[in-house]
């Protein structure tokens, strides 16, 4: 079984954005790009390492650090390239990763951990996602014992997915298949997380989107003066959320999100359901 | 002439039948400046006269009452005292700090450390002032808890003395016993059961001199600006609702011990939390003598009184052991003041006694997690070393693991025997590696590596190369201001700790010292207590943490698993050692030794020498 402690991200940013006319990469997400958003969400989801795979040359925005880059060493091969380089580039690190587009800006952990548990089964080599209408191979989990494979078939000039598909073991799962995670099913109901922006408008209308709600917390001298208690607020970043309710994320200052690491970092994504906590930085008893 | 800020001398007083006697033991300047004072020279004093082996609650152990330059001086926060011993928890160095008065009379009688040893026929109480030290049989406060100790012998010898007092549970030899003054504990250790082990109920100073610092006017101006930073935010958390804002706060963050480490985040821990409490029943807050910070809490308790509450006794007598009503944890808390008793390791060991009554290990089916009475009856137990359940408990978890059997040591809450305080190391990982390493054991004072986890700037799920260097960090910082001794609630106010630190040395001693030189002394003082712990029989198999730790993962809010493994631990503590300059063993080696100014002692009985 693959836990989501050994479990890696991949995020293949090398695409040519040629629907939207400029990188997809770079695009502003709330004060941060899609890129950044998307790894950073993956970190705070997976232990294991957080790759890019970018094309020959391409410039990236600033990524959250520890997040690792790799180019492909051929352009224009697609996905499946990328797939080749990121998996290759995993090794022995981990068994298996979670591999999307850059372009997914409603992209939630609950589906993210949700493909990884299709791993529970040691004989999967893909756990594919059929929902919305569409095959999801850039919303994907993928066996990093793939890449041997990968490379042989686009060796053979087979650059698409499918072709993948038809030589290993792949489950898929449809929408009541995700739904059926509770977890899921609660936070991510419309499956948002398979939404991707092509063109401009695709971009134009996830923005205009509301931010996601968010439970907020303040404790200890934070939350003096009448400040106590969770309340509710819209905020697509963790310095989007601390502007909301008054705090300053200066050194004495952490936060948490779901209880998981502490950070200060303003551009950590938030996603609907989250609860954030303040908390002071000098901790000790 | 010694530098400002020291007498150059330790008062030794052996105890016997016959009374006391007492002679100085010089401390010359370079012990003093190597050691600083308080846990540094005490750990000093303690490889000079305890002998290597000794029990330590046999009539020749020491234990020295450790003061340091600061005392008597106007900087804030410096009223405060070491006392050290050889552990009867651990059997190996231990450690503790206390405060306020005590702490300056005790200097000012003329030394800069008080040492005991020997054993008195009867019940009886240390007298120390100018004129040396006389002892006084008390047959009459046996029995007493130390605060009720401190008002008898005010009423008996006047308001001049200030008094550090055992409780019951000192006199009776519980291993994990405290001494106080003024309600506060030299907590961890068993260090009241070591003081009551030569039947000294209480140890009385009063002041007999001054102390001279090298530059008045400095000190004055230094203290000054101290005194201003304290009010800062650094210590807003503090002055604000006192160390037990973490609870709630480490609930949030799933670090929060709770049923004996089984969980991390407990569902009654908003009932006790500090910012509930504080304005339910929050009736006062209170200081150390020469303290601007005032982090101490009193909240109202049932029925009335007042209680005193901290993160620490909260965290072991509540969610620890399940118990979420405010008003059992209250009484418990003063169940362990009145008795003597450290709060972490009497909550660390009902709380594994819960859970061996849970799986059928121990024959008390009434001891159930989240019962707040049984508790209450198991801290009576311990206390009055009751025999059976109370006796074996009066041990502290690993003995009583030991005796219990059934796989039961796997979930002691232990580290060399002293039980963990509430900082998960499974999601504080940084601070797993400190609590494993550390020479009292399982401890929040001398590492306070979880600084690094909750920074924000490490990866606190996942131990490793940063965590080494951050735990080391904080040990360093610890040892230095133990030493100096500062209130560790002050560290945040600090942004170039050591040089800053020199910097108030410097018109307090005359000394010219530097960032570097303290850099130095903290890791002279962290080797030196290594060093009395492996000639007390320590080995590298003695900094690892529980089992339960190592081989059970913890499932957080976020979806994630807290997950550390043997291996993990193992490859920081390797870290540890390499970085520290011990060998794979965690052994110093004798070159090390020799520049830790123990004068041949160690060569004597070091496990080198035999």
């Amino acid at each position: 079984m693959v836990a989501l402690a050994e479990a890696a991200g991949i995020v293949l940013a090398g695409g040519r954005s040629s629907r939207m006319g400029r990188p997809k990469a770079a695009l502003e997400w709330h004060g941060s790009t899609l890129l950044r958003r998307t790894t950073a969400l993956l970190s705070r989801t997976v232990d294991g390492p957080v790759l890019v795979v970018a094309a020959p040359g391409q410039d990236l925005p600033e990524l959250p650090p520890g997040v690792e880059v790799v180019a492909d060493p051929v352009e224009g091969q697609g996905p499946m390239r990328g797939l080749a380089t990121g998996l290759a580039a995993l090794g022995e690190r981990a068994p298996a990763a979670f591999v999307c587009s850059t372009d997914l800006p409603f992209l939630h952990p609950a589906l993210v951990r949700r493909v990884l548990r299709g791993f529970a089964d040691p004989g999967v080599d893909v756990v594919l996602p059929v929902a919305r209408g569409y095959r999801q191979p850039l919303a994907a989990g993928y066996r990093t014992s793939l890449a041997a494979l990968v490379e042989k078939l686009l060796g053979e000039g087979d650059l698409r997915p499918g072709m993948l598909f038809r030589h290993c073991e792949v489950v898929q799962l449809d929408d009541a298949a995700l739904l059926a995670d509770p977890d899921l099913a609660r936070l991510d109901p419309d499956l948002d997380s398979l939404v991707n922006v092509n063109e401009p408008d695709d971009y134009a209308a996830a923005l205009a989107r509301p931010e996601p709600d968010v439970v907020v917390e303040r404790f200890g001298a934070l939350a003096s003066g009448g400040q106590r208690g969770p309340r509710t607020v819209r905020a697509a970043s963790l310095g989007a959320v601390a502007a909301a309710v008054g705090i300053a994320l200066d050194r004495h200052v952490v936060a948490a999100v779901n209880g998981d690491q502490m950070t200060r970092d303003p551009s950590l994504p938030l996603v609907p359901g989250d609860a954030v906590a303040f908390l002071s930085a000098d901790a000790g008893g | 002439m010694p530098a400002g800020g020291y007498f150059g001398r330790a008062l030794v007083v052996d105890v016997a039948d016959s009374g006391a006697t007492s002679a100085p033991l010089p401390l010359d300047d370079a012990v003093l400046r190597a050691y600083l004072g308080g846990v540094g020279l005490g750990t000093w004093l303690l490889h000079r006269l305890g002998r290597a082996g000794a029990d330590p609650l046999g009539a020749d152990a020491p234990l020295a009452f450790v003061f340091s330059p600061l005392v008597g001086t106007p900087l804030t926060t410096s009223a405060k005292f070491a006392v050290v011993a050889k552990s009867p928890l651990t059997g190996l160095l231990t450690d503790a700090l206390a405060s306020s008065r005590f702490a300056i009379a005790g200097k000012l009688t003329g030394n800069d450390a008080i040492v005991v040893r020997g054993r008195a026929a009867e019940l009886s109480v240390l007298l120390v002032d100018g004129d040396g030290a006389r002892l006084e049989p008390a047959p009459e406060l046996t029995g007493l808890p130390a605060a009720r100790t401190e008002d008898a012998v005010r009423e008996r010898f006047g308001r001049g003395w200030q008094t550090a007092a055992i409780g019951p549970a000192g006199e009776r030899g519980v291993r994990y016993a405290t001494i106080s003054h003024d309600g506060r504990h030299a907590g961890r250790g068993g260090l009241g059961a070591v003081l009551g082990a030569k039947n000294i109920k209480a140890v009385l100073v009063r002041s007999a001199t001054r102390v001279d610092v090298a530059d008045q006017a400095a000190v004055l101006a230094a203290a000054k600006d101290l005194r201003a930073r304290s009010f800062g935010p650094a210590t807003a958390k503090y002055r604000e609702l006192g160390t037990l804002a973490n609870l709630l706060a480490f609930n949030a963050v799933s670090t929060l011990p709770t049923r004996n480490f089984t969980e991390v985040t407990f569902e009654g821990a908003p009932r006790l939390a500090a910012e509930e409490l504080h304005e339910l029943r929050g009736v006062a807050r209170n200081s150390c003598a020469s303290c601007s910070i005032g982090c101490e809490h009193i909240y109202s308790r049932k029925g009335g009184g007042s209680q005193r509450m901290e993160y620490e006794n909260v965290f072991a007598l509540g969610p620890l052991c399940g118990v979420s009503d405010p008003d059992d944890v209250f009484a418990a808390s003063a169940r362990c003041d009145e008795l003597g008793l450290d709060t972490i390791s009497a909550g660390g060991t009902v709380a594994w006694a819960m859970e061996c009554a849970e799986r059928g290990l121990i024959d008390a089916p009434w001891l159930r997690f989240g019962d707040g009475p049984a508790l209450l009856r198991a801290l009576d137990m311990i206390g009055s070393r009751e025999p059976g359940l109370g006796e074996l408990l009066a041990q502290g978890s690993r003995r009583a693991a030991e005796v219990v059997g059934g796989g039961s040591i796997d979930f002691a809450p232990q580290v060399k025997g002293m039980e963990l305080p509430g900082y998960e190391p499974r999601t504080l990982q940084a601070m797993a590696l400190g609590l494993a390493v550390n020479a009292r054991g399982a401890d929040h004072n001398r590492s306070g590596a979880y600084e690094a986890d909750l920074s924000g700037e490490h990866d606190r799920l996942n131990g490793g190369a940063a965590q080494v260097v951050a735990a080391i960090g904080t040990e360093d910082r610890a040892a230095v201001m133990d030493s100096m001794i500062l209130c560790k609630f002050l560290r945040g106010v600090f942004d170039d700790p050591f040089t800053e630190w020199a910097a108030l040395l410097r018109p307090v001693t005359g000394w010219d010292v530097d960032a570097d030189e303290l850099r130095a002394t903290a890791r002279r003082i962290v080797l030196a207590k290594r060093v009395f712990n492996q000639r007390e029989g320590a080995t590298a198999a003695d900094d690892t943490l529980p089992r339960r730790m190592l081989e059970t993962p913890l499932r957080l809010g976020s979806g994630r698993v807290a997950a550390l493994t043997a291996d993990r631990l193992g490859a920081m503590v390797a870290g540890y050692y390499a970085q520290r300059g011990l060998d794979e063993r965690g052994r110093a080696s004798r070159e090390a030794e020799g520049a830790l100014l123990l004068e041949g002692h160690t060569t004597e009985n070091s496990p080198h020498g035999t």
